[in-house]
């Protein structure tokens, strides 16, 4: 059981690294859900078998209880992520007019060399009125 | 209830202010008043314990063990009120200077609820929830202004950081596989006696996602364009109060939950933290603009926490809360004077230039001083001279952007009076460590105490 949730959990985790390095903005956000899925999973099997029942007691294995509710709130706080990951997604989108990740990487190099080119001028200036 | 209080009340301010229009004056200067109020609490709180020792309650009378628990003990209630206390100032200067979104006081009053949590509980699954509010609320802050490369900015720093999160779940789910349990005091306990290999996994990925947050060297891609990007107040929020989290985490789950295993990666510590030290200190002097030079000092100064926690035991704790809070407080400074002008913001500026290289009379000379003792106590003469080396680095970017910034009045682009007091008073709180240093010695050793067991 535990061999079968690691494999699993390892398969979600490796496919969501793949997507998470392509360009794509949609298809990285799609794979930090998988990996969040990866870490609930994770979080799932964490209790095993070992569990006691809450209230009244019941023989035979039970799974732990205290792990499902950490992995439900896990969960709940991932669709918020998600949820705003998704809006980042579309703003970028309505400013960029793209969702290629290079076009962000270009921005912000641009960005770099703007105030890096302000501070040369100041520099300049400077000198000049020093003279 | 004192305990509560604060979390409680920073957190109801957070969601009225949600549903209101955060443009208007009266809605933004409620957010502040909420902050100052929680400020407030937690300064009593953090005397209550400093005189009577750490408070613990338990949610709805649950028997220890059962019940999720938040716990003040010296080290977290010293975060939370330096973290407060930040975002207070940063939240201020950003009000003085005309809101322009109307979501941004209830993002940074989340920010403070997800930060009091974090520092205040005694749970390490609450841990994550609270961590992952302060980090949600930071994302969403950190596009404050709207402008094209501060959106992508922020999204690559959101990704980065989840992918961060997501592995503190995983090591979080580990920990509870291995010990059974989620209370701190618990966990530290069971840690102790569990399989090296188990517990190694789990300190290797506590380290990375807590080196994430922190931007140190191998991780820290993601804040320059952040940083340089944000706006005064957000920068200062991000790197004096939201940064905390990363240098708590380590010391708590580091020096706390797994002090032997901390002990023994001692040296993977020590390289990256000198890693970054060199690095964004060398970054910072080929840059011209000051928020790229502050952007880079701020990879580099985390360097110095990490190498006093390198050297642990009472002496090295001390040095890397000391260093962690002095550091906040410099950020949040520098970022808060750097684009005012006037007499009155140079002198401020200086103050931080003078706190960050380590010379008297700032507070910083004390973070160096005792990064000096916990060198000496770890007999190790290369720490000691990259410590030195460092200062000496800082000085230089530093004094170059007083020189390109505050010695030509063109640039007087000064927004009143107003907008210089958070400035002013942040400036005043550093001076005033640096002349009157006992408390801050004395709080930082208090805190250390409780990751030693009380060895001093």
């Amino acid at each position: 059981m535990t061999l079968a949730f690691a494999l699993a959990a390892g398969v979600l985790a490796g496919s969501g690294a793949y997507l998470a390095l392509k360009r794509d903005l949609l298809r990285v956000v799609a794979g930090i859900v998988l990996i969040a899925n990866a870490a609930n999973l994770t979080l799932m099997a964490s209790g095993g078998t070992r569990g006691e029942s809450p209230i009244l007691p019941v023989e035979g294995e039970i799974s732990d209880p205290l792990v499902q509710a950490m992995t439900l709130t896990a969960l709940v706080i991932g669709f918020a992520v998600i949820a705003l990951l998704l809006s980042l997604v579309y703003r970028v989108y309505t400013g960029y007019d793209t969702l290629d990740l290079d076009e962000l990487s270009k921005e912000e190099a641009r960005h770099a060399r703007e105030i890096d080119q302000q501070a040369r001028d100041d520099d300049d200036v400077a000198e000049a009125e020093g003279r | 209830m004192s305990l509560a209080l604060p979390l409680g009340l920073v957190w109801a301010g957070a969601a009225v202010t949600a549903l209101l229009d955060g443009r208007r004056r009266c809605v933004a200067w409620l957010a502040v008043g909420v902050l100052g109020a929680g400020f407030v609490a937690l300064c009593v709180l953090q005397a209550h314990v400093l005189v009577d020792g750490p408070r613990t309650i338990v949610a709805g009378d649950w028997p220890a063990g059962v019940g999720i628990a938040l716990r003040a003990d010296a080290l977290g209630v010293v975060f939370a009120v330096l973290s407060m206390g930040v975002l207070l100032a940063g939240l201020a200067y950003e009000v003085v200077d005309d809101l322009e979104s109307r979501h941004t006081p209830a993002l940074v009053l989340f920010m403070g609820a997800g930060l009091t949590g974090v520092f205040l509980t005694a749970d390490i699954f609450n841990f994550y929830v609270f961590f992952e509010l302060t980090m949600v609320a930071s994302y969403a802050a950190s596009t404050y202004g709207g402008e094209r490369h501060q959106i992508g900015a922020g999204f690559i720093f959101a990704i980065v950081n989840l992918l961060g999160t997501f592995l503190f779940l995983i090591g979080l789910a580990a920990i509870y596989t291995v010990t059974g349990t989620l209370d701190m005091d618990g966990v530290g306990f069971a840690l102790a006696q569990s399989e090296p290999t188990a517990v190694a996994l789990i300190g290797v990925s506590v380290l990375v996602a807590f080196s994430i947050k922190l931007g140190l060297f191998p991780f820290h891609f993601w804040l320059p364009p952040v940083y340089v990007g944000a706006t005064p107040g957000v920068a200062a929020m991000l790197s004096g109060a939201v940064a905390n989290v990363g240098s708590y985490g380590l010391l708590r789950f580091g020096g706390d939950l797994l002090p032997d295993l901390f002990a023994a990666g001692a040296g993977v510590l020590a390289v990256l933290g000198s890693a970054s030290i060199v690095y964004g200190a060398i970054q910072a002097i080929s840059r011209r603009s000051a928020s790229e030079v502050l952007a880079y000092s701020a990879i580099g100064q985390v360097g110095y926490v990490l190498i006093a926690l390198a050297v642990g035991g009472p002496v090295g704790y001390a040095a890397a809360i000391l260093y962690a809070i002095v550091n906040a407080l410099n950020k949040a400074l520098l970022f808060l004077t750097a684009r005012v002008r006037g007499w009155l913001v140079g002198a401020c500026f200086a103050i931080g230039a003078l706190s960050v290289a380590g010379v008297p009379p700032s507070a910083g000379f004390f973070g160096k001083v005792e990064l000096f003792r916990a060198g000496i106590d770890a007999r190790s003469a290369v720490l000691v001279a990259l410590i030195f080396l460092g200062g000496a680095l800082s000085f230089v970017y530093m004094f170059q952007i007083y020189q390109r910034d505050f010695w030509r009045d063109r640039h007087d682009t000064s927004g009143g009076r107003a907008l210089q007091v958070p400035g002013v008073l942040l400036a005043l709180v550093v001076l005033g460590l640096g002349l009157w240093p006992e408390p801050l010695l004395a709080v930082s050793r208090e805190a250390a105490a409780t990751l030693t067991g009380g060895q001093r």
